[in-house]
């Protein structure tokens, strides 16, 4: 069972609180859905996110896929060396693979709990 | 049997090419595929490319930026296909691998119809690209399709989305006649059969493509929705040295 101290996007970034600030990153489920990552571009600091929209993508071998904000606010910390340590989110992407930080202003209204994003997954067919 | 709607076979300007698929990408109601080639040549970047790498290179082309990822692009002498649309129309995109596979076999025996002979990379291509390497066409991956003598002949690119809901698009490019410059050592078309027109490979690939895709052809051209979003697309983003210098 995945992580439930958070909340999660159909899209599979998932939002954690921590004070007035939300870490943002992927699920497994993503990371092993996209094998081979290459690149990885993340906001600025400083850098306004609105729920729902892309704050980055990311590459792997055979794709570009966007990364969608679970919430809304001001980017206030990014996990820098991450994109340089792409491997990273293979070992550990519900801690070390962190993305970015967010001093939040709104949430998405789509973000579910572990368990309904389980069922969501089930659906998915996975 | 579903349709999948074909655009025309045309040329376009490269910011106008790359807009059209964007556009398509986010508004196309269903399944779509075109082909398309560049004039003026186009040299397209992969998302995550730096700029710098082909600041400098002389010629008539213009820069742009793919929204899809992987090396450097030259479009002169090429034919371009994309596909578009939501993913829950593609059951052939996934998984991402095998349906890479899928189309490049399907494109493979589309050639073989019109006298070109190519074969699936496998383990002549890497696993994956070197973030490093500058041209695409220099270094094949698994599915990517060589030509007779393994150079490389056909290669394509995918980008995802997620909203308003899951949706794809997959471009690739096919060598006709090799370019001189910028790069070197590309397989063509024409190397095998000098002088194959567009039209007759065009519609063989319709075909195969449609087949993958588990749907019928039907001819058909993009809305005025995507076309205004298209137009939008290619002057505030794809005309934009802002965008094309992204990285």
């Amino acid at each position: 069972m995945r992580p439930d101290d958070r909340k999660y996007l159909k899209s599979h970034e998932w939002a954690k609180p921590d004070g007035d600030v939300t870490v943002v990153g992927i699920s497994d489920y993503a990371v092993s859905h996209l094998s081979d990552l290459v690149f990885l571009d993340l906001p600025a600091v400083g850098t306004e996110v609105t729920a729902d929209e892309t704050f980055g993508e990311i590459e792997s071998v055979k794709a570009v896929s966007d990364l969608y904000a679970p919430v809304s606010g001001e980017v206030v910390e990014i996990n820098e060396d991450l994109p340089d340590n792409l491997d990273r989110l293979g070992e550990d992407p519900f801690g070390a693979a962190w993305m970015i930080k967010v001093k939040t202003t709104a949430e998405s209204a789509n973000l579910m709990t572990a368990a309904d994003y389980e069922k969501h997954l089930e659906a998915e067919g996975d | 049997m579903d349709p999948v709607r074909v655009l025309p076979c045309e040329e376009g300007e490269p910011a106008w090419n790359m807009a059209l698929d964007e556009a398509l990408l986010r508004a196309s109601d269903g399944p779509t595929l075109r082909f398309y080639t560049w004039s003026p040549p186009g040299l397209s970047l992969g998302w995550f490319q730096r700029y710098d790498a082909v600041a400098s290179l002389p010629g008539r082309h213009v820069v742009v930026r793919r929204l899809t990822g992987g090396g450097a692009i030259y479009h002169q002498r090429e034919l371009t296909f994309s596909i578009t649309g939501p993913l829950r129309s593609m059951p052939w995109a996934d998984p991402i691998e095998a349906g890479y596979v899928r189309l490049h076999e399907a494109i493979r025996d589309a050639l073989e119809r019109v006298g070109v002979d190519s074969t699936l990379a496998g383990n002549r291509g890497r696993a994956a690209p070197r973030p490093d390497e500058l041209w695409c066409f220099r270094h094949p991956t698994h599915a990517d399709l060589l030509g007779r003598t393994g150079r490389k002949l056909l290669g394509s690119a995918q980008r995802r989305i997620r909203t308003p809901e899951p949706r794809i698009l997959h471009h690739g490019s096919l060598v006709m006649a090799a370019p001189a410059y910028p790069i070197e050592g590309t397989a063509s078309a024409h190397e095998q059969v000098p002088g194959l027109e567009a039209e007759p490979l065009v519609r063989s690939l319709t075909d195969a493509l449609a087949a993958v895709m588990g749907r019928r052809a039907e001819p058909g051209r993009p809305t005025a929705a995507e076309i205004a979003l298209a137009t939008d697309l290619r002057d505030r983003r794809y005309r934009d040295p802002k965008f094309i210098r992204r990285r």
